[in-house]
């Protein structure tokens, strides 16, 4: 047997909730206080994550349940749902703490679909301890902040260990630029048969790693008050002539151009992807969901020409508006039990990567700091005895990151302008001839009229 | 929204004469008189009826012809006149998806429409093994869309050693792209879909040919008809009925189509896949940040106006020829 | 109607000779399908049906019960290939417990007996009312009931997604099976089946149980249920299998994963799960709907050419 057959106490409590629910028909969300306990339903994991990470998830929510006995914590599975998340939130079927990411953080909060935490944040200490540029994300025009940064990742290159070594190259000396990837690839399809270069085209992705290649060539998509349009830049152009040349040229993008986030990881923990741009902390997800062989995780930096700066990225910690205060008050306790104490405080770093490694959950995988740089730093010496992740196949990433200039993705209308790019990105791999310039001047056109 | 599911709520103004109920004495104008007539039961038998269809389907119906003027986050509601649908029309993308549509549409009338007509009469005259037959070419309408799409999805794998490719391969043809390629996409994504849905019109056109009178066929016969004449001007004549309703029903249907560019390809490579319905998705459920459901409205509206004329002219010009 | 609907007999234990007239004429005359040409012409429909439907129609289903069981690495390199590395039974575990596919089976299931539970009391006693009943306003309900088969299901999406999210009253039904069985209920198309056989239906009993003094209430359980066996049989096969294809409904009102049926969770599953489990998660959503139809094969084509018969 392997073991995972056992359902976590969480786990059977989150089917139970659910099935009360449907019996009961009260969807309320959360905020029920029963025996004089505040129920605090708070988002876990997408469904479909390992039995690990259930376990980790259900030994700190009994250290948690013992430093605050009045708070019962009911983990829901939770995973950013776009279609139907405005209507979530009316019908308030939300987990009371949930995570959004910071591209719809801004329109979210001018929306006022998420709760005013500025008092509770102030409170707590840490106002001043975050990165300015990440704290920004959760900021309105009056400086009310809206919720907790909790963490944040640069885009890097995701490669494929073995099958670098299966095409001869040395995994511990990834490609440092944008022809060395060109050629890696080549050579990966030509020896293996796999895609030596894949990068995503669906569901907004498409648009989203297009911006980020850009950027790493200098070319950004907005003016920096996100009023003029600047898709058709050189640095667009030339991500765009990449993929033309390894599509057409080198044959070596493999077949599926239909891929976005999930798809991508599917396929390169399936060992038929060489290199792809993605997230630096998509190790855990590539591990707890994807089933990817860690021995065969390679990350480095993306390569950076013509002051290209380095997309970044993030999410937040967030509560809906319409809690009542004592639930209110609750959610703001696991916010930063949970996510903010560990970056924080030595005990708390420690007990959380105990408890995470304890379980066989990632520990360690490289991000960008949401706090000052130096909490950062200290914070992995805190927790470096529970490391588990490989960093040294992280090395190029890890090393290099803190030369680059993080971005941040582009202000205005940021997904809607991706969308824009999904089509360019996929005309261009599926279509030998398709005019990247008339493509880039349409988008353009189209772009500049959504930033009005 | 309250006042009309009042108005449910509330018996209705009692109307004495139930038509079929007759009534035992004089005819009581009072409400007692109505109850013991058992007009409150008969209602109450209504009930569930009248219940699922105002709350899901009379109210929504309205209230999306109202909504179609209205800009909403689904808290709160401004009224902008046609700017949804001004919006719309503008949309750069609308274009596409109507193409697209259309062209789905066609193709589905050329691989799916004659094939199931062709193979019910073949079918209805070997005899035996009818059934058997039957169940066989009915066996894909009950595998779940959702299954056979993805099932498909794989089918269609672009690489050499993709389950079509290989059985290309036997015939000497090279590797397609399938659904990876702008062009091959939309018959692809027919070709699935008649797959799925043949069978089902085959079991109506046997049906429908079972009740083709057999003196037809022996007074054709006695006239020296041959089977290819018989089959030209009786059988066909015969199922004109039925062959009209199928062609609209198929038109509408496919005029609807959402859930294979959806899983499919997400209306890729480069739009080539975006059907209107899929628009209509995107307005609504795509954009994580507030969906545009006047524009989702606007533009179903304008498709069911579209579908209500299209069949209203197709009525009134197949009139003639589907009835004798 | 059902009643004008021959379903195929069986035939076997008859003499040859009788069997003949016994076959319901059709394009072909018995003197037609005495000669030769005629008699090869059968042959080769024989061949072409065989062959093209266990092809087509079965060939897939196969495809995909055996690769259940094989290993990935054979279904992508050998798609046609009889387990080669051998036979990979673990997956079909790994599907159930891992994947969870036993829970979304679970929902699947709820789903669907929800749906036809309240479908079928929506359908029986509607056309009853209609039919039956036919109190002074039936007319006017008729029409309303039949309007909305006009009405392309896409123009209710977002309206009713929105009344189901925020009723005007009670609580939100995101999240709940009600806010599928409910919703789903709402079909004009059961109503008017079960309503035209009920029409069919002789009037003198009904006049006599009540000229008996049976009410409303008995007469819809003792003698119209009864003898609307067929017709309920019809109809639930109807909405099972809806409710077994439905996709876009489900996936809006159950955005949580946790309530959400296999059909709704496949997509999500595939793109998160190594490709011979999805497959394994793909054959065991097949095997509700091809079981339930080879059970009763009968009710499900009768079901689907009674389909044609009342559009048409």
């Amino acid at each position: 047997m392997k073991g995972k057959t056992m359902k976590s106490p969480t786990k059977v409590i989150a089917i139970a909730a659910a099935f009360a629910t449907v019996a009961s028909l009260a969807a309320c969300s959360g905020g029920g206080a029963s025996d004089g306990k505040i129920e605090l339903r708070v988002a876990t994991f997408p469904p479909g994550a390992d039995q690990a990470a259930y376990d980790a998830f259900a030994t700190q929510e009994a250290q948690f349940e013992k430093k605050y006995p009045n708070i019962d914590i009911i983990g829901v599975e939770y995973e950013w749902e776009g279609p139907t998340f405005t209507a979530q939130l009316a019908a308030g079927s939300l987990p009371d703490v949930f995570t959004v990411p910071f591209t719809d953080a801004k329109t979210l909060l001018e929306n006022g679909q998420l709760a005013d935490v500025t008092e509770e944040i102030e409170k707590l200490g840490y106002a001043d301890k975050f990165n300015p540029i990440i704290l920004d994300a959760v900021k309105d025009a009056d400086g009310h902040l809206f919720g907790f940064p909790r963490q944040a990742y640069a885009l890097g290159l995701q490669y494929n260990r073995d099958l670098f070594e299966q095409a001869g190259l040395d995994p511990n000396s990834p490609p440092t630029t944008w022809d060395e990837v060109r050629e890696y690839a080549k050579q990966i399809a030509e020896k293996t048969g796999k895609a030596g270069y894949a990068t995503m085209t669906q569901n907004n992705t498409g648009g989203w790693q297009l911006t980020a290649q850009a950027a790493s060539r200098g070319g950004f998509l907005q003016s920096d008050d996100g009023t003029t349009s600047t898709i058709a830049n050189d640095g667009v152009k030339a991500t765009l002539q990449f993929f033309h040349d390894l599509r057409w040229e080198d044959h070596s993008m493999g077949d599926n151009f239909l891929l976005d986030w999930g798809s991508i990881n599917q396929e390169f923990a399936a060992g038929n992807i060489g290199m792809y741009t993605s997230g630096s902390d998509l190790y855990t997800a590539l591990v707890r969901d994807f089933s990817l062989d860690p021995a065969v995780y390679g990350l480095t930096t993306i390569p950076m020409e013509d002051g290209g700066k380095v997309l970044g990225g993030g999410d937040i910690a967030v509560l809906p508006p319409s809690l009542d205060d004592a639930t209110k008050d609750a959610a703001v306790k696991w916010v930063d039990w949970y996510y903010m104490q560990k970056l924080l405080n030595e005990d708390a770093a420690a007990a959380d990567a105990k408890a995470l490694a304890d379980s066989g959950q990632a520990v360690g995988t490289p991000v960008l700091p949401v706090l000052d740089q130096a909490t950062y730093e200290e914070s992995l010496t805190w927790i470096e005895p529970y490391v588990n992740v490989p960093r040294e196949q992280m090395q190029g990433f890890i090393d290099h990151i803190f030369e680059q200039t993080p971005v941040g993705e582009p202000k205005s209308h940021t997904q809607e302008i991706y969308a824009l790019l999904d089509p360019v990105v996929q005309a261009v791999l599926t279509d030998e001839n398709a005019d990247i310039d008339a493509l880039l001047a349409q988008a353009d056109t189209d772009a500049q009229a959504l930033l009005g | 929204m309250t006042a009309l599911d009042e108005r449910r709520a509330s018996p209705q103004r009692p109307r004495p004469r139930p038509a079929a109920v007759p009534a035992p004495r004089r005819r009581d104008r009072s409400l007692r008189g109505w109850v013991r007539r058992g007009g409150l039961v008969t209602l109450l038998f209504a009930a569930p009826m009248i219940f699922v269809f105002t709350v899901y389907s009379w109210w929504p119906i309205l209230q999306s012809l109202w909504m179609s003027f209205q800009k909403t986050n689904l808290i709160t509601y401004q009224f902008v006149g046609l700017d949804n649908f001004v919006n719309v029309l503008t949309d750069p993308v609308l274009g596409r998806a109507v193409v697209n549509t259309l062209y789905f549409a066609l193709l589905a009338l050329i691989f799916g429409f004659p094939l199931p007509i062709f193979m019910a009469v073949l079918m209805s005259e070997v005899k035996r093994l009818k059934g058997f037959y039957s169940a066989l070419a009915y066996l894909p309408v009950v595998v779940p869309p959702v299954v056979a799409i993805l099932l498909w999805q794989f089918f269609y794998k672009a690489s050499p050693t993709g389950v079509f490719n290989t059985v290309l391969g036997w015939v000497g043809i090279p590797p397609q792209p399938w659904i990876q390629d702008a062009v091959q996409a939309m018959p692809s994504l027919v070709l699935e879909a008649t797959w799925a849905g043949a069978g089902g019109s085959i079991i109506i056109y046997l049906a429908a040919l079972l009740s083709v009178p057999p003196e037809l066929y022996d007074a054709a016969e006695v006239d020296g008809a041959s089977i290819w004449h018989k089959i030209w001007h009786v059988t066909l004549p015969q199922l004109r009925g039925v062959i009209f309703i199928m062609l609209i029903l198929q038109v509408i249907a496919t005029a609807q189509v959402f859930l294979e560019p959806f899983l499919f390809t997400g209306g890729g490579p480069n739009n080539s896949t975006v059907t209107v319905l899929l628009l209509i998705y995107r307005y609504a459920f795509e954009n994580s940040l507030g969906g545009k459901y006047g524009e989702a409205t606007a533009l179903s509206v304008m498709l069911a106006l579209f579908l209500a004329a299209a069949s209203f002219l197709y009525f009134k010009a197949t009139q003639k020829w589907s009835t004798d | 109607m059902s009643t004008t609907l021959k379903v195929p007999r069986p035939r076997g234990r008859r003499p040859a000779e009788s069997r003949e007239p016994d076959v319901e004429r059709g394009i072909l005359s018995l003197h037609d399908r005495r000669r030769r040409p005629v008699r090869a012409g059968q042959v080769a429909s024989h061949v072409f049906l065989m062959v093209g439907l266990v092809v087509v129609g079965l060939g897939p289903l196969l495809w995909l019960g055996k690769a259940a069981i094989s290993t990935t690495q054979d279904t992508i390199q050998q798609p046609f290939a009889l387990w080669p590395s051998g036979i990979d039974w673990a997956n079909l575990e790994q599907a159930w417990v891992e994947v969870e596919v036993g829970k979304y089976f679970f929902n699947t299931i709820a789903l669907a007996a929800g749906q036809w539970v309240i479908g079928l009391i929506v359908a029986t006693t509607g056309a009853y009312v209609l039919s039956i009943l036919r109190p002074a306003y039936a007319r006017v309900l008729e029409a309303a009931v039949l309007a909305t088969l006009f009405v392309p299901s896409v123009v209710l999406l977002v309206p009713l997604f929105i009344t189901v999210a925020r009723p005007a009253f009670g609580p939100s039904l995101l999240n709940t099976f009600l806010g599928v069985w409910l919703p789903t209920a709402a079909n004009a198309f059961n109503i008017i089946v079960v309503k035209r056989f009920f029409d069919s239906l002789p009037r003198e009993v009904f006049e006599a149980a009540r000229t008996d003094g049976a009410g409303p209430v008995r007469m819809f359980v003792s003698l119209v249920l009864p003898m609307s066996k067929p017709i309920v049989g019809v109809v639930s096969v109807f909405i099972i299998i809806a409710s077994l294809k439905d996709y876009l409904w489900p996936k809006l009102v159950l955005p949580d994963p946790a309530v959400q049926p296999l059909g709704v969770r496949l997509p999500n599953i595939q793109s998160q799960t190594e490709l011979d489990v999805t497959l394994a998660a793909l054959a065991i959503s097949t095997i509700i709907p091809v079981v339930l139809f080879l059970l009763f094969q009968r009710v499900f084509l009768r079901g689907a050419g009674l389909g044609g018969a009342v559009k048409g």
